[in-house]
C-alpha cells in the first residue's frame, strides 16, 4: 500500500497545478504589451529626481519624450541631461499640476500621449498636529489633484490615439511605499498616496476598454534632490520607523517603473522590501500575471502576520521613545 | 506506533495554538474599552443619513451629542428628531467642513471632544472621462479635506481631555467599501476614501501616546438620502457592479460603527461581506484582536483568491457591456 507520506507529497503539488490553472483562467485584465519606442511619453515632475532618470531611460529605449514640470529653468537644464546622455531631445512643457487650465494647455501643447507617466510628487513630512494645513493641502492638491488634472486633460487624446494606432497605451501613476502603509508623520504624505490607488483601481475598470492600461509604482526612500529636502524636516520617530525599509537609486526606480508599466503591472514594487508590501497589501487589486497571483495567494496570510510583526515593532519603538521623555 | 493520520490531527491545532500565542504577544495597539456614557461625542454630517443615527444611537447610551453639518434647518429637524427618539438635547454646530476657520469656530465652540466620528460626506459616481474636474474636488475637499480640518481643531482638546479625565478617546473616521476597493465610476470618491485609510495609519501612530484610538467604518451602501441622490445619477456599470454587496439600514451600520470604536477597532467592518472585504485588504493596518488577527492570517490567501475573482468577474462584466455596443 503505498505511503500516505508518498500521497501527501503528490497531493500538495497537484493542488498547486489547480490553484495556478484556476488563477490563469481569472486574472483580470489579460496580459498586455506596450512599446514605448517611437511612441508619445510624457513624464512630470519630469526635471529632476525619479521623473529624469525616467526620461533618460525612456528617451534610451527610442521614444519621444516630454517632460513637464513647473520650473522653466530646471527644464532646460533636464533637457540638457536627457540629451547629453541619450541624443534626444525631450519637449519641454511648463505648467502647475495644481491648475487644471494649466495642465490642459500644456498637454493640447504636447498632442496626443501613449504612455502618461504622472510622477510629480512633494513630501513634507510632520505630526498632524504640529504640520500647517497649508501643507497638508499643498501634498493633497500636488499629488492627487495634480494627477486627477493630467488623467482628465490627457484621456481623449490618449483614446483617440490608442485607436488610430491600435496600440495599447499607459497610464503609470508614482505612488510611494506609504501609499501602502501609514506611519508616523505621514497622515498627509500617505492621504495622498493611498488615494491614487482607490483612482487607479477605478481608473483602469472605467479605460480597460480603450485599451489604456493602469500602473503604480511604490518605490522605497529614493535618492534625489527631494528627498534631501525631506530629510531636513522628519520627525525623529518617523526615521527611526520610516528607515526600516532601503534607500534606491533613481535609475532603478525609473528601471522598474518602464520595465513594469511596458506589461500593464498594475503594482510595480521596486525592491524586495517593496515585493514583500505588494504581497501583503494585494487587496482587490486587478493581477495580470497568474505567476504573480500564485505567489500573492500563497504569500498573503504569512505576510499578514509579519506586518502584525511590524506594526508590534513600531509601537513599541513609538512607546519606547516617549518612555524617554 | 502512532497512526500518521493522528500526528496531523495533533499538529494542525498544536500549530495554531502557536500562531494564536504569537499573535496575542504581537498584537499592537493593545486593547482598550473606550466609554461614551456621559461623553462629549462630536458627529460631523450628524443632520441626516449615518450620521444621524449615530447621534440617536449614541444619545441613546447616554453620550453628550454634538451634531455640525452645514444647513442649520436640517440640523434643527435633526436636534427635535433626537429628543424625540432619546429625550437628550444635541447640540448643534453649523459649519462647513471646507472651510477651516469655521472648523476651527464650531469645535472651540462645541468644547473638549472625547469621541470625534468624522462622517461627512460626498458622492457622485461617474466616469473621470465625464466628471467635472470641480465635482471631484468636491468629492476631496469635503470628504478628505474636511476630515484632515476636524481632527487638526479637536486634537489639542482632545489631548487635554484625555490626560485630565484619564479616559481613552476616540477619533473614527467613516469611510466605505469603495475606500477598500476601487470600481468603475468611483475614480474620485474611492480616492477620497482610501486616502483616510492612509491618513488614519499615519494617524494612530502619531496619537497612540495621548490614549487616542482611530477606528474606520467601512459600510456598504446604506439607505440614506445621500444614496437616493447618488443612485439617480450612477452610470449603469457602476450599478451592475457595485451592486455586489448588500444594502444596510442606517441604525445597523451606526451600531456596528459605536460598538467597534468602543473597542478601539482600526477596521470596522459592518456586514459579512464587509468582513471578508476586510481580510482581503487588512495589509499593515494594526490590529488589537488576536482572534481576529488569527482569522486575518488564515484567510488572507484565500480571499485573495476570492478578490482575483470579483476582477474576474468585474473586468468580464466590463468587457460583455461594451460588445453589447
Amino acid at each position: 500500500m503505498a505511503s500516505p507520506f508518498l500521497l501527501l507529497l503528490l497531493l500538495i503539488p497537484l493542488c498547486l497545478l489547480v490553484l495556478f490553472l484556476a488563477l490563469s483562467f481569472l486574472a483580470r485584465p489579460k496580459s498586455v504589451r506596450i512599446p514605448i519606442k517611437n511612441r508619445h511619453v510624457l513624464i512630470t515632475g519630469g526635471s529632476s529626481g525619479i521623473g529624469l532618470a525616467l526620461a533618460k531611460a525612456a528617451a534610451a529605449q527610442g521614444a519621444h519624450v516630454s517632460i513637464l514640470a513647473r520650473n522653466a529653468k530646471r527644464l532646460e537644464e533636464a533637457t540638457e541631461e536627457i540629451k547629453l546622455a541619450t541624443g534626444h531631445m525631450a519637449r519641454v512643457l511648463v505648467a502647475d499640476v495644481r491648475d487644471p487650465q494649466a495642465v490642459a494647455q500644456a498637454l493640447e501643447e504636447a498632442g496626443p500621449v501613449d504612455v502618461l507617466v504622472c510622477n510629480q510628487g512633494v513630501f513634507v513630512p510632520m505630526e498632524l498636529e504640529k504640520q500647517d494645513l497649508e501643507e497638508a493641502k499643498f501634498m493633497i492638491d500636488v499629488n492627487l489633484m495634480g494627477t486627477f488634472h493630467l488623467i482628465k486633460a490627457a484621456l481623449p487624446g490618449m483614446k483617440s490615439r490608442a485607436r488610430e494606432t491600435g496600440l495599447p497605451a499607459s497610464i503609470a501613476i508614482m505612488s510611494s511605499q506609504a501609499g501602502q502603509v501609514g506611519v508616523y508623520g505621514y497622515t498627509a504624505y500617505s492621504a495622498s498616496k493611498f488615494a491614487l490607488r482607490g483612482l487607479a483601481e477605478s481608473l483602469q475598470q472605467e479605460v480597460i476598454a480603450h485599451n489604456i492600461h493602469v500602473s503604480m509604482i511604490f518605490p522605497p526612500d529614493t535618492a534625489t534632490p527631494g528627498l534631501a529636502e525631506e530629510q531636513k524636516k522628519r520627525p525623529e520617530l518617523t526615521t527611526i520607523i520610516a528607515g526600516s525599509s532601503g534607500e534606491m537609486k533613481a535609475e532603478d526606480v525609473a528601471k522598474k517603473a518602464l520595465d513594469g508599466l511596458k506589461e500593464g503591472q498594475f503594482i510595480i514594487p521596486c525592491n524586495f522590501d517593496g515585493t514583500m508590501l505588494a504581497i501583503a497589501t494585494a487587496g482587490l487589486s486587478p493581477q495580470r500575471s497568474a505567476v504573480t497571483a500564485l505567489f500573492e495567494v500563497l504569500g498573503a496570510g504569512f505576510m499578514r502576520f509579519v506586518g502584525i510583526g511590524f506594526q508590534w515593532n513600531w509601537y513599541s519603538t513609538i512607546q519606547n521613545w516617549h518612555a524617554k521623555r
